[in-house]
């Protein structure tokens, strides 16, 4: 086994007999350190859930032209090739849906085909549905904008109507919540270098006696650093596996409730727990979050020791 | 094998510790530092071990000028050095074996042969019916015995001993001169201070220092 192994090797032993010796301590730091990890761990677990199904929504936008009324057929029909010209490069699918034919569907969709006949005339204009195909992103959303007003200013064009309006709001709403996430989780993660950095302090007040005389005998920093590191990360990696086992528990419950919600809609919608690669990157992040908060530790501490 | 050439060190402007010191001691002597409490004997000592750095002078030790060696090339001169304080601040978390591994682990050394190595340095002071003690169950006489043992394992080419015998009685004093003295004879250079004149007795060679200045011995 080589020397870097080696030494590795007696790091790890000695962080991990630190925390035997003092276990309740341990716990506790993982504690408070789990629980500041668990609310972003939440975050994440639901946005995690959350986003296929807004992608699938913001899927294949639907904008409805209605002709102005009084407009010939003529006239209607004639504004097709103005708006696939509009929608030149879009992958666009034009229907045109004649006032008789709109009328028809009224009747047979909504039951009122009596009250409707009671009208005498038909009050629906000729319209035109297009399916609009690749818009499910934030900027392709805002394109929708700029077709929408220029076929409103086509000549014999009364209202366009864009039903991924909801969708774009969903979007945005999406979007506000990663971002007060993202801030939620930066500042847990400064508590939780916080926490590590105070209890790595501590141990090495403990310590201290045995660092001078480590180096005394002739110990390197890096030797003596080591195993405060491997305590910061440890610390981490167990705090991050209590608060990503308290997320999954928690999903029980929830999922519970929001059957019986999703159920009102039709739905069968339930939050799933993270990935494996979801759950090694919060991992990864927590141990690091760990490491940093002992680097910082042992790099103030120690240098007063000195 | 240790040279002083002119060497000061203030503390500040009131406190001199140590006063244009110039010495030689060479490879496989047994030097003893004299003098009463004060006189920079502990000074003189954390100079070769690299803890205090001259103000002025020079310290050579293994041909090394201390106060140019940089910071990551202290561990490696101490490695070479074995250190006995006055209080032998073993760990009383552990027991002696571990606190007399604990210069090889830190060179990264297997723990089976440090173990192996840390029983033959107990074995030579006469401890090792009591590696699984803990240090706190010692006397003061075994406490230092274990702390020489911890300053042998590594096979160091130079003992400084600070006032090894300070609290100890006369046997347990002995004891440890005799162990330092065995150390010696099979070619290890040891540097001995004590304000104790009766350590002193049949010494071939004393340097004496009195409030900083050498006033003997520097040969």
């Amino acid at each position: 086994m080589s020397p870097w192994i080696r030494q590795h090797q007696f790091a790890l032993g000695a962080a991990l007999s630190t925390l035997r010796k003092a276990p309740g301590s341990f716990l506790f730091n993982v504690l408070v350190v789990a629980v500041a990890l668990a609310l972003p761990f939440a975050g994440i677990t639901l946005l995690d859930n959350v986003r296929p199904m807004s992608e699938q929504l913001s899927v294949d936008p639907e904008v409805s032209l209605f002709v102005r009324p009084g407009a010939t057929r003529e006239e209607a029909q004639s504004l097709e090739p103005q708006l696939r010209q509009i929608l030149q490069g879009s992958n666009a699918k034009i229907v045109f849906v004649p006032r008789e034919k709109a009328l028809d569907d009224l009747k047979d969709r909504s039951g009122l085909s009596a009250a409707l006949d009671t009208l005498g005339e038909n009050p629906l204009p000729d319209s035109y549905v297009m399916k609009l195909e690749g818009f499910n992103s934030t900027v392709e959303a805002a394109r929708i904008d700029g077709i929408v007003e220029q076929m409103g200013a086509l000549p014999q064009v009364d209202t366009v109507q864009v039903d991924s309006a909801w969708v774009k709001r969903l979007a945005a709403l999406l979007g506000i919540l990663r971002l007060a996430l993202l801030l939620l989780a930066i500042t847990l993660g400064v508590v939780v270098i916080a926490v590590v950095f105070n209890t790595i302090r501590l141990q090495v007040l403990t310590q201290r006696e045995e660092i001078a005389v480590s180096k005394l005998l002739g110990a390197t920093d890096n030797f003596i650093h080591r195993p405060f590191y491997y305590t910061g990360a440890l610390l981490g990696l167990c705090a991050g596996a209590v608060a990503l086992g308290a997320v999954a528990l928690a999903l029980n419950p929830l999922n519970n409730a929001i059957a019986e919600f999703a159920r009102l809609y039709a739905s069968e919608f339930q939050l799933a727990p993270l990935g494996p690669f979801e759950v090694a990157g919060l991992l990864a992040i927590s141990a690091g979050l760990g490491l940093i908060g002992a680097l910082l530790s042992v790099q103030r501490h120690l240098a007063r020791m000195r | 094998m240790i040279e002083f050439h002119s060497v000061s060190k203030r503390y500040s402007a009131d406190a001199t510790a140590l006063r244009e010191v110039s010495l030689n001691i060479n490879k496989g002597e047994l030097v003893y530092l004299a003098g009463p409490s004060g006189a920079g004997k502990s000074t003189l000592m954390k100079m070769i071990a690299a803890i205090e750095r001259p103000s002025s002078g020079r310290v050579v030790v293994f041909g090394q000028d201390i106060g140019k060696l940089g910071k990551p090339g202290i561990p490696f001169l101490r490695r070479k050095l074995g250190l006995i304080f006055q209080h032998q601040r073993l760990l009383n978390d552990r027991n002696i074996l571990a606190n007399v591994m604990l210069p090889l682990l830190v060179t990264g050394a297997p723990k089976a042969g440090a173990e192996q190595r840390a029983r033959a340095a107990l074995d030579k002071v006469g401890l090792l019916d009591r590696a699984k003690a803990q240090a706190l169950e010692l006397s003061g006489g075994e406490q230092q015995r274990v702390a020489i043992a911890r300053a042998i394992v590594n096979r160091p080419q130079i003992i400084l001993a600070d006032e090894p015998t300070a609290n100890l009685d006369r046997v347990a004093a002995d004891k440890v001169l005799d162990a330092l003295r065995a150390f010696n004879s099979v070619g290890v250079t040891c540097l001995i201070s004590t304000h104790d004149e009766q350590v002193l007795d049949g010494a071939a060679r004393v340097i004496r220092l009195e409030h900083g200045q050498l006033v003997g011995g520097a040969a």
